[in-house]
């Protein structure tokens, strides 16, 4: 334990968390490598603007971070490792035979607030830690929820969103990773939701809209969501697959696991990005 | 039962400020009480099922015991995979306090009878499954849960019955004899009582908790009859006949089973439950005429 160091401020760059994502997808064949590579950012953003110290210390006022497109698992682990609430030795039983590291984010892994997979549950389940901070008075301790742009179909997210709108739950912060694919096909061919930020402002949220791989932007953006008073919806506009050539904005890699050539010409190319640095 | 049961509730909001009520825009002239004295351990949360489950959800995360209220119809099969996700499998100790069982909303229709609720939760490991067939044992069951620190679905029937006078999650109240015995829950233990009162050979188990069973116990209690004949207002496989049926395998017993049950989806209106009741063979006159069959 002793290479924990949990931290604000992560200790690696977005290019070296997908470098590890890309390896724990490859070491265990795992798929969902699109979702996982679009939300990095939104993750690294998400930790870099709450105390890491008291999530991995389970302390009862500590942020709720709650990953509701919980197939962001690989992402979530490798962002929590880098910022010292996981080890990283973890990483590489990621999917694994008799790990606590499953292809959904899993409670049994410290520091992860609930289990999701289903979608449209842990956007509610945020909403019922925002509510139960403000009962047991820490009304100003934030809660994240990450969902997918996809997952905004599911009918509980509208329930969670007009509660929280009518309780002005101002410490809810969502994130939209709006990668534009659904799970088979783009979104706007299956719901066609744009404008999002549209949507989320008709039921009374405060709004952004950011680039979801400007890490400065999103915390920016979170920033000033908590400075409104209100709680708030950054829809983070993001490349499904990001960084990943022959994986960028294509469908199949929801389901595709990486061959060992596909890895390989993968993490020449995030090397590369990584030289320009 | 659902008065003294919300009586109870309301009065350890005042002592254990972990407890947290929530509901979904229901309990007119019932739960408005719990809002206006603890603002902040309360909330309705509109008309939105899956929500209510999922938001008690959260609040366990911060230690509090949310019990979430609307009618058994709307909280059970609605919201059946976040009941599952976010609350069986973290072992949260919400409780659904789920009102009217059976066929309570008679002339309401078949969206609106309760046949099928307690045996879909039984599926899902962890969850303990109240119904208390009296108010004693209803006025006792909030502590008992709160003690207890696991998910809960508490079926609450209408109607207030000072009878039986137990706190136990069973009681037999034995016949004259060991011919026939009659395992009942709810409201339909009355119906049983006044089958005994009409032949009292007859002998009657009480059932408060459906889920887990004490198995061992009740076989040894079933064992001497020749006779045990289930009565229930829900389903047979998935209800309490299902889960006699193992208890009978487990343990050998070699009585006659058998059950007196609801066996299908009704269309037709009935003013009030004794219209199904009569239908089913579930009222007193039914059951003495298929104990003479």
């Amino acid at each position: 334990m002793s290479e924990l160091k949990p931290r604000f401020s992560p200790a690696v760059s977005p290019v070296e968390v997908r470098k590890s994502v890309l390896s724990m997808l490859h070491r265990s064949k795992a798929s969902h490598l699109g979702s996982n590579m679009s939300a990095i950012e939104i993750l690294m953003a998400i930790y870099s603007s709450v105390d890491c110290i008291k999530i991995r210390n389970n302390e009862p006022d500590r942020s709720r971070v709650l990953v509701s497109k919980g197939h962001c698992a690989a992402a979530t682990y490798a962002t929590m490792a880098a910022f010292g609430i996981i080890p990283s030795s973890a990483l590489e039983t990621y999917h694994l035979n008799g790990s606590t590291l499953t292809g959904h984010v899993n409670h049994m892994v410290d520091g992860v607030e609930h289990s999701t997979g289903a979608l449209g549950h842990g956007i509610n389940v945020a909403v019922g830690c925002a509510l139960g901070l403000r009962a047991r008075g820490f009304p100003d301790r934030p809660v994240f929820a990450m969902v997918g742009d996809g997952e905004l179909q599911e009918g509980s997210i509208w329930e969670a969103i007009m509660f929280t709108s009518h309780m002005n739950l101002s410490n809810l912060v969502i994130l939209v990773d709006n990668n534009g694919i659904s799970s088979i096909t783009e979104t706007e061919k299956v719901i066609d939701m744009r404008p999002i930020t549209s949507r989320f402002r008709g039921f009374g949220m405060e709004t952004r809209q950011v680039d979801g791989h400007n890490l400065s932007e999103i915390i920016g953006a979170i920033q000033s969501i908590q400075g409104s008073g209100r709680p708030g919806v950054i829809v983070c506009d993001t490349i499904k697959g990001r960084d990943i050539p022959f994986a960028e904005r294509q469908p199949i890699w929801h389901y595709r696991s990486l061959t060992d050539q596909q890895y390989s010409e993968a993490l020449v190319h995030l090397e590369k990005l990584e030289n320009k640095e | 039962m659902r008065t003294q049961i919300l009586e109870v509730l309301f009065q350890r909001m005042r002592t254990n400020t972990d407890v947290f009520f929530l509901n979904a825009d229901m309990g007119i002239n019932l739960v408005e009480r719990f809002g206006e004295s603890y603002p902040h351990r309360y909330a309705n949360v509109g008309i939105a099922e899956q929500n209510l489950i999922s938001i008690s959800a959260g609040l366990c995360n911060l230690g509090f015991r949310p019990f979430a209220y609307t009618i058994s119809n709307f909280l059970i099969h609605r919201c059946f995979e976040q009941i599952r996700n976010d609350i069986a499998l973290h072992d949260y100790p919400v409780t659904l306090l789920g009102t009217s069982t059976g066929f309570d909303n008679a002339p309401l229709g078949p969206t609106h009878h309760i046949v099928d609720d307690w045996g879909s939760l039984k599926s899902i490991p962890g969850i303990d499954i109240y119904c208390p067939s009296s108010v004693t044992y209803a006025e006792q069951l909030i502590d008992q849960i709160l003690k207890e620190g696991r998910p809960a679905y508490v079926r609450i029937p209408k109607g207030e019955y000072a009878e039986p006078t137990s706190t136990l999650n069973y009681v037999i109240i034995e016949g004259e004899s060991k011919g026939v015995v009659l395992v009942s829950y709810g409201s339909l233990v009355q119906t049983c009582l006044e089958a005994r009162r009409q032949d009292p050979s007859i002998s009657v188990l009480v059932v408060n908790r459906l889920h887990p069973l004490e198995s061992k116990e009740l076989a040894e209690i079933l064992a001497p009859y020749k006779r045990v004949m289930v009565v229930e207002d829900h389903f047979p496989i998935t209800g309490l006949y299902g889960s006699v049926c193992e208890i009978f395998v487990q343990h050998g017993l070699r009585g006659r089973l058998e059950s007196a049950a609801p066996t299908g989806y009704c269309f037709d209106v009935g003013t009030s439950s004794d219209y199904f009741l009569n239908k089913f063979g579930l009222d007193a006159t039914g059951l003495l005429r298929r104990l003479r069959e």
